[in-house]
């Protein structure tokens, strides 16, 4: 079996892959990072986004032998220590997730947009969550999380320090 | 007292697990030593099976076991009528293409796949039934041949006499319409984790809105006591009605059951799509009569549901359309024949609405219609005939209790800029479109529902509270154990809230239990908006009574640091519903009503037929806003369905077989397809019987989106899309042929 090394979250790890295996059943089965979601198998719902070198992929259709000697970010690794990331408490202050199956795809989505623009536009955002799906929210308060995270991001920008 | 909780905008009290993946949907449960399962699906939507020939299959190394038939001991369940063989047998039928021949288990998922294409099955196919309207005719071939027709029920509603009614009319409107299958479109695909328990309990993993009724028909099916038989509910990712009948659940744990061994199944989104149930297909036919005045004089209405192969919840679905037919209307004369039919189609089932989102696609455009004959105003003619406290429905009750549907038209119409002037209400000028063939307009729709289990079902729940207390009696935690599916619709952060509210605690002091049937009683289904009611009467008179104990045990000084209280709510304390009667209809229906009222502004592309809605004002009426933040939410998403159900979402099915695969093919709206502004409207007439006046909420915001973006589209265009969805292809022709 082919070996994986990649970054996934900072850490460097390597596993066994089949030639054919797919980035998100590796996070979820081999590495246990169940975070990342598979809503449809087909990269049609982005419930799997994750990140490759700070772009965002639908996981679920990226062959994982792709992400040889990248950097892997998934939503467990927003977090830093006790304090969640400015987008995932915007998404809480917000109400911006109900069953909350699309929520971590939803979240890696902006935060693959914000890091790019920091201060998008309402199409702007439209456009960055345009590629995942979600049944349940109607969508306004994902918008508005979004919204929310740039301003606070901007406003920690100012007095220096890092939000991502 | 002030409220303290209610009508509060806490977080919900999984959300923080949700924004980090925490919180685990059951395909995230492995257990050592699991396999894995694929289901053999049928190759035909009618057949009989001949021979099923599992040898090469179970030769393939690495296949466990290939469970068929013979090892099922009951080998029947259903909802309602337990009418759908768990696996189709040598000599038995396949009625749709979501039967099922075979399960695999095998020790991974690969393996099963391709054992399942190893399963020789050998079929005779039968001519198949796919419209319900030729279906019910005498000589149809039969869906299920111990019957003598495919008609699954009839309902009649008599009030009045409709000839006198029609006499007294000055104008007359005839319509007829036709609403498509609808998948729910769950983004967490159908998986489940089987497994026998440390005690031996068959035990299952899975999302399900009904868990204590899963219990009832797995322990059926494997001829077990129900206490063997255990259902785990974790996060679901959001259900809708799709996970209200058993989809999964019994699979999974009939494979465990054979296995000895935890099994674990997960469906792609291609199953999910093509063999789950779907919202019911119908077929409706609406005249209706009114004065020169605008007041309604008499309907007459029949509606074909498309029931699929199974009875699943066809019947009480029906029933309720059949009760909502002549909408949120006093109308003193309606004949209705309603019919639900079986088919080989998708297997129809409950879907946000139950019955009562595809009929103001019908009276909601006739009413619209009436209003276009007469000159008058679409909020004026609805206002003439709305309901108000006492007034007569069509099933002879009378409304009351909190009759909240003229107040959300009125502040939806006042919001969207309609005037009102001596009783006579105008519609706003539209700003004009940047180009000719952008045509503008705008439309409303109204819409009500049932909240509760209706007709004489006797709508429990039941809830378990633990006050823990301190030296001084004080609370230190309370756990409210009760069987109620968080579903995403934020059902535990309401209780909570009831919870919180009734024992004056900090609500971070509530606790809620998992639902786990070994652990928590029964609290009926995540269905007919009904937990905020059902289950927070349950929660909020356990809490009074652990109170009222707490007061005893402090009095009496017995020492104890723990009270405990079990209580069942029923529905019938506050009102007792009565069934239809058979030949008039006639019956106290409901225990309790939500009321909406929905304005559209739309941009119609007469080029290409494509629909924006610009704007949308939905108003409810909820009774008592338990969570505003959430309530904003809970809208919103169903504005969403609405959207997709009016404009989008197209499942497909040619000869019984579903051609609508995936979501490439099944748009459900993305952000970019929602109203541009969306205005959201909370009218709080409360229900003296719902906790704090709380009704409930989840269902109605998605019953009046669809007509009120079709009365938009009629007003932008003059053109009458009679059914649903308007897809840029029908609005095209639509507008070809009249423009």
């Amino acid at each position: 079996m082919p070996e994986l090394r990649m970054r996934v979250n900072g850490k460097e790890v390597t596993v066994e892959v089949e030639p054919d295996d797919l980035l998100a059943y590796v996070l979820r089965d081999k590495l246990e990072l169940i975070g990342t979601k598979i809503g449809c198998g087909e990269g049609e719902c982005g419930a799997c986004t994750v990140l490759v070198d700070g772009q965002s992929v639908t996981s679920c259709i990226y062959p994982a032998l792709k992400a040889q000697g990248r950097d892997v970010t998934t939503i467990e690794g927003l977090r830093r220590n006790e304090e969640l990331h400015v987008i995932q408490q915007a998404f809480i202050d917000c109400a911006a997730s109900q069953c909350g199956y699309c929520t971590p795809g939803m979240i890696m989505s902006a935060k693959a947009l914000l890091d790019a623009n920091p201060n998008p536009s309402r199409e702007e955002i439209e456009a960055g969550i345009s590629g995942n799906l979600c049944r349940c929210t109607g969508y306004y308060q994902i918008v508005e999380a979004i919204h929310l995270a740039a301003q606070r991001l901007a406003e920690r920008g100012e007095e220096g320090s890092h939000g991502s | 007292m002030e409220a303290k909780f209610i009508g509060q905008s806490l977080p919900r009290y999984d959300i923080a697990s949700k924004v980090q993946g925490q919180r685990k949907y059951p395909q995230d449960f492995n257990m050592e030593g699991q396999l894995h399962a694929q289901v053999v699906w049928s190759a035909y939507p009618h057949a009989r099976v001949l021979k099923i020939d599992a040898r090469q299959a179970e030769a393939l190394p690495g296949v466990v076991k290939v469970i068929t038939w013979r090892d099922v001991p009951v080998n029947e369940y259903g909802i309602n009528i337990m009418d759908q063989p768990v696996l189709v047998g040598e000599g038995a039928k396949v009625r749709w293409v979501g039967d099922r021949i075979a399960i695999i288990v095998a020790e991974s998922e690969k393996i099963a796949r391709q054992a399942r294409d190893l399963v020789r099955v050998e079929y005779e196919p039968l001519s198949v039934v796919m419209d319900p309207r030729q279906a019910m005719k005498p000589g149809a071939p039969l869906v299920h041949e111990e019957r003598d027709s495919n008609i699954l029920k009839h309902i009649p509603i008599r009030r009045g006499d409709i000839e006198e009614g029609f006499a007294q009319a000055d104008v007359i409107v005839e319509g007829y319409y036709v609403t498509d299958a609808v998948e729910h479109a769950y983004m967490q695909p159908e998986a489940a984790l089987g497994y026998i328990d440390e005690q031996g309990r068959v035990t299952v993993i899975a999302a399900a809105q009904w868990p204590h009724d899963d219990l009832h028909q797995i322990a059926h099916m494997l001829s077990l006591p129900e206490d063997q038989v255990r259902e785990i509910v974790p996060a679901i990712g959001g259900a809708f009605g799709g996970r209200e009948d058993m989809y999964i659940q019994h699979l999974a744990a009939l494979a465990a059951f054979c296995t000895r061994r935890p099994v674990k199944m997960v469906w792609s989104r291609t199953e999910s799509v093509q063999r789950s149930g779907k919202r019911h297909p119908f077929y409706m036919r609406h005249k209706t009569g009114a004065t020169r005045e605008g007041k309604l004089t008499a309907v007459e209405i029949e509606i074909i549901s498309d029931a699929g192969a199974y009875a699943s919840t066809s019947i009480p679905i029906l029933s309720n359309a059949a009760s909502f037919s002549a909408g949120p209307y006093v109308v003193p004369n309606a004949r209705v024949d309603a019919y639900t039919v079986y088919t080989n189609n998708a297997v129809t089932m409950a879907m946000r609405g139950f019955g009562a989102t595809q009929p103001p696609i019908a009276y909601e455009l006739q009413m619209d219609k009436l209003a276009g004959k007469l000159g008058m105003d679409p909020v004026e003619i609805r206002m003439k005939n709305l309901f108000e406290e006492g007034s007569i429905a069509i099933t002879g009750n009378r409304m009351s209790h909190g009759v909240g549907i003229k107040e959300t038209l009125r502040q939806a119409a006042l919001a969207a800029e309609w005037r009102e002037e001596n009783g006579h209400w105008r519609k706003p000028a539209l700003p004009p479109a940047e180009a000719p063939h952008l045509r503008r307009g705008i439309g409303v729709a109204c819409a009500y529902k049932n909240v509760c289990y209706s007709m004489g079902f006797d709508d429990t729940s039941t809830a378990e509270v633990t006050l823990n207390l301190d030296r001084s009696g004080e609370i230190v935690r309370a756990l409210v154990k009760i069987g109620a599916s968080e579903v995403g619709q934020g059902v535990w952060t309401a209780l909570a809230q009831i919870a919180a509210e009734a024992l004056r605690v900090d609500i971070r002091k509530v606790n809620l239990a998992l639902v786990d049937t070994a652990q928590v009683p029964s609290a009926g289904s995540s269905s007919a908006s009904r937990h905020v009611y059902m289950s927070g009467n349950a929660v909020l008179r356990a809490c009074q009574r652990a109170l009222a104990k707490r007061e005893r045990v402090l009095h009496e000084e017995t020492g104890e640091s723990k009270v405990t209280v079990t209580y069942t709510y029923h529905g019938r304390e506050a009102r007792a519903t009565t069934p239809l009667d058979p030949e008039t209809g006639q019956c106290e229906p409901h225990i309790s009503y939500s009321y909406g009222t929905q304005i559209a502004l739309v941009e119609v592309d007469t080029e290409t037929g494509e629909v924006q809605v610009l704007k949308l004002w939905a108003a409810n009426d909820m009774g008592r806003a338990i969570n505003p933040q959430m309530i904003y939410g809970q809208v919103a998403g169903g504005v969403h369905m609405g959207v997709g159900y009016a404009l989008t979402e197209h499942f497909i099915q040619k000869e019984g077989r579903a051609l609508t695969k995936s979501f490439s093919e099944y748009y459900i709206p993305t952000v970019r397809d929602m109203p541009r502004e969306f205005v959201n409207i909370l009218v709080e007439v409360p229900d003296p019987s719902g906790p704090f006046g709380a009704k409930g909420l989840g269902e109605t915001p998605t019953l009046s989106t669809a007509p009120a973006i079709l009365n938009a589209i009629h007003d932008a265009t003059g053109v009458w899309l009679d059914g649903v969805p308007a897809t840029p292809e029908r609005v095209f022709m639509a507008c070809r042929k009249s423009l």
